[in-house]
């Protein structure tokens, strides 16, 4: 190839300082679940039809397409589906200790949620191991109320 | 319903990290004359023009029609695709059903990205915004300690748990992520239309740093400007317009639920099953007439932003056992004179216009049948039939085409 670019052309910078976005969303799968957690508990949705539960619930099932809102409690064990370790920050800077982050299928339920494993070896992490969730000592009613999950 | 060939390919002369010397039209159109100096076709020739890129990533929208006349695209019908990563894709099969359906003989596909005019990163934001402010407001912890940054991460923090599952399930091992790369990176070095061109080692890949395990530096793609276009015609035209066809012999797409994404309703997808490609792939060589693609595919342009990918398609798509890729890499069975040569233009895990990623690979294996590849990467046998696949949305949309030296018959 013999492509020689040419010139810069001339350049104009623009800042888009973006409008605010009001987004309707329905959110009472979401409060359900940040509910429940105020009382250490997992609670999801289950679909009467096929019986796939989901944590947290939609307002209908995705595989029957049909509307739900049967409440069910899952459990605070799961398997690990999938995992990575975090070996920088989100801007990039290397951190002291690896985080083995996963991909976590509560028993019970059929989807997954994200969570950290404390407590073992990032090279010890595997696809397939059972954990358990740990509680942060005053629950506020928020996602970060598991505080953690260790390997059991 | 008719058979359709491609009959022409251009590309920008260069797909690189920054084209400071013209703008978004002037790139674009680069592309498109090259295509109508390949086919010796003009304008006039061109019955309509389907047009695709990304939403957002270069701050502008209607990008087809404020350039309308630099894609000389002036009084016909003209559409614009977007569909995420398979955009590509999208853009020719839209020009296929045009051609096939019988509404039109001469159907051009633009697809491109300049990325280094914009802000990929909030292109990417904007896919999840609204689930994204929701989890927030519920005590999301995205710089925190509590594991959720992996997924605001862009497309490597999923993509990592893909890898992981994926090396699970088939049996491979990371070095075999590590070679994947060195192997289509080497490919690169021969394709003057690649972004990074440099003959890599293993080991070269193995120097740079993990982002989130088990996907280093060298295992992702670059992120690049280019553009890349096709013309199509309908098989009553192609005898008098072109001297060399590719045939389109299979098409098929497919969408599962969200892998990653929708975090505000629970997610049951594990981003390594790709239910999706196994269907589209189905409808794509069920139409072209191949039952057995392991046998009877003898090439592959696989969508692959992150180098363990091309493994795991291979195995989707049928082109191998599931757990058998890894050792169809170790036997050389993926290299250009091998078996399967698998991404033998380096892949889009080396040149990345994201518009037209899904858009070279089926591009890439129409030359390689017409043989008129350009540089080193022509593959020594002869192409019968090749399969180019593209990927993206959530993690979940699959295009597939499946080209022939010859027309499907009925």
């Amino acid at each position: 190839m013999t492509f020689e670019m040419g010139e810069e052309t001339r350049e104009v910078q623009g800042m888009w300082d973006i409008s605010t976005y009001n987004y309707l969303v329905d959110g009472a799968g979401i409060k359900l679940l940040v509910d429940s957690m105020k009382e250490k508990k997992i609670r999801g949705i289950k679909c009467p039809q096929c019986g796939t539960v989901y944590v947290p619930g939609p307002t209908f099932c995705r595989k029957c397409y049909i509307d739900i809102d049967d409440v069910v409690e899952v459990g605070e064990t799961g398997v690990v589906m999938s995992y990575s370790v975090e070996m920088a920050d989100v801007r990039g800077n290397p951190v002291d200790e690896f985080r083995v982050t996963a991909m976590i299928k509560l028993d019970g339920a059929d989807t997954w949620i994200i969570g950290t494993i404390s407590g073992i070896d990032w090279e010890d992490a595997e696809v397939g191991m059972r954990v358990k969730a740990f509680w942060v000592d005053n629950p506020m009613g928020a996602l970060t109320d598991i505080d953690r999950f260790e390997a059991i | 319903m008719r058979n359709v060939g491609i009959i022409g390919v251009g590309y920008t002369p260069v797909f690189v990290s920054k084209r400071k010397d013209v703008n978004i039209a002037e790139m674009v159109s680069e592309a498109v004359d090259a295509a109508y100096r390949n086919t010796k076709l003009t304008p006039d020739d061109i019955e309509a023009i389907t047009f695709g890129n990304m939403q957002t990533f270069e701050g502008v929208n209607m990008p087809h029609l404020w350039a309308v006349d630099h894609m000389r695209a002036l009084n016909k019908p003209y559409m614009r695709i977007a569909t995420g990563g398979t955009t590509g894709m999208s853009t020719l099969h839209s020009a296929y059903y045009h051609v096939a359906s019988g509404l039109h003989d001469v159907v051009m596909a633009i697809t491109w990205e300049k990325q280094s005019e914009g802000d990929s990163q909030v292109g990417l934001s904007g896919i999840v915004m609204p689930e994204a402010m929701v989890m927030v407001q519920h005590g999301m912890d995205l710089f925190g300690g509590k594991g959720m940054g992996a997924m605001g991460g862009g497309s490597t923090g999923a993509a990592a748990y893909q890898a992981t599952s994926y090396l699970h399930h088939s049996g491979a091992s990371p070095e075999h992520i590590d070679k994947m790369a060195a192997l289509e990176r080497s490919n690169a070095a021969l394709n003057p239309y690649a972004h990074l061109r440099k003959k890599t080692s293993v080991a070269d890949i193995q120097a740079t740093p993990f982002i989130s395990w088990p996907l280093r530096f060298g295992h992702t793609c670059p992120t690049s400007d280019g553009a890349t276009v096709v013309i199509l015609a309908s098989e009553d035209k192609v005898e008098k317009l072109a001297d060399s066809v590719a045939w389109i012999n299979g098409v098929g797409c497919a969408c599962s639920d969200p892998a990653t994404g929708n975090f505000i309703e629970g997610q049951i997808t594990d981003p390594a099953e790709q239910e999706p490609a196994k269907l589209a792939s189905a409808k794509a060589y069920a139409m072209a007439g191949i039952k057995d693609p392991a046998k009877e595919i003898d090439m592959a342009e696989m969508y692959n932003g992150f180098a363990h990918q091309s493994l795991m398609w291979l195995e989707k798509l049928r082109l191998c056992k599931e757990g058998e890729a890894h050792k169809m890499l170790d036997a050389g069975a993926l290299n250009i004179d091998g078996e399967l040569p698998t991404n033998a233009s380096g892949g889009v895990f080396s040149t990345n216009a994201i518009g037209a990623s899904a858009m070279n690979r089926p591009a890439e294996c129409a030359l390689q049948i017409m043989r008129k590849i350009e540089g080193g990467h022509q593959i020594p046998k002869k192409i019968k039939n090749a399969v180019s696949h593209g990927w993206g949305g959530m993690f979940q949309y699959v295009t597939v085409t499946v080209l022939g030296d010859e027309p499907r018959h009925g």
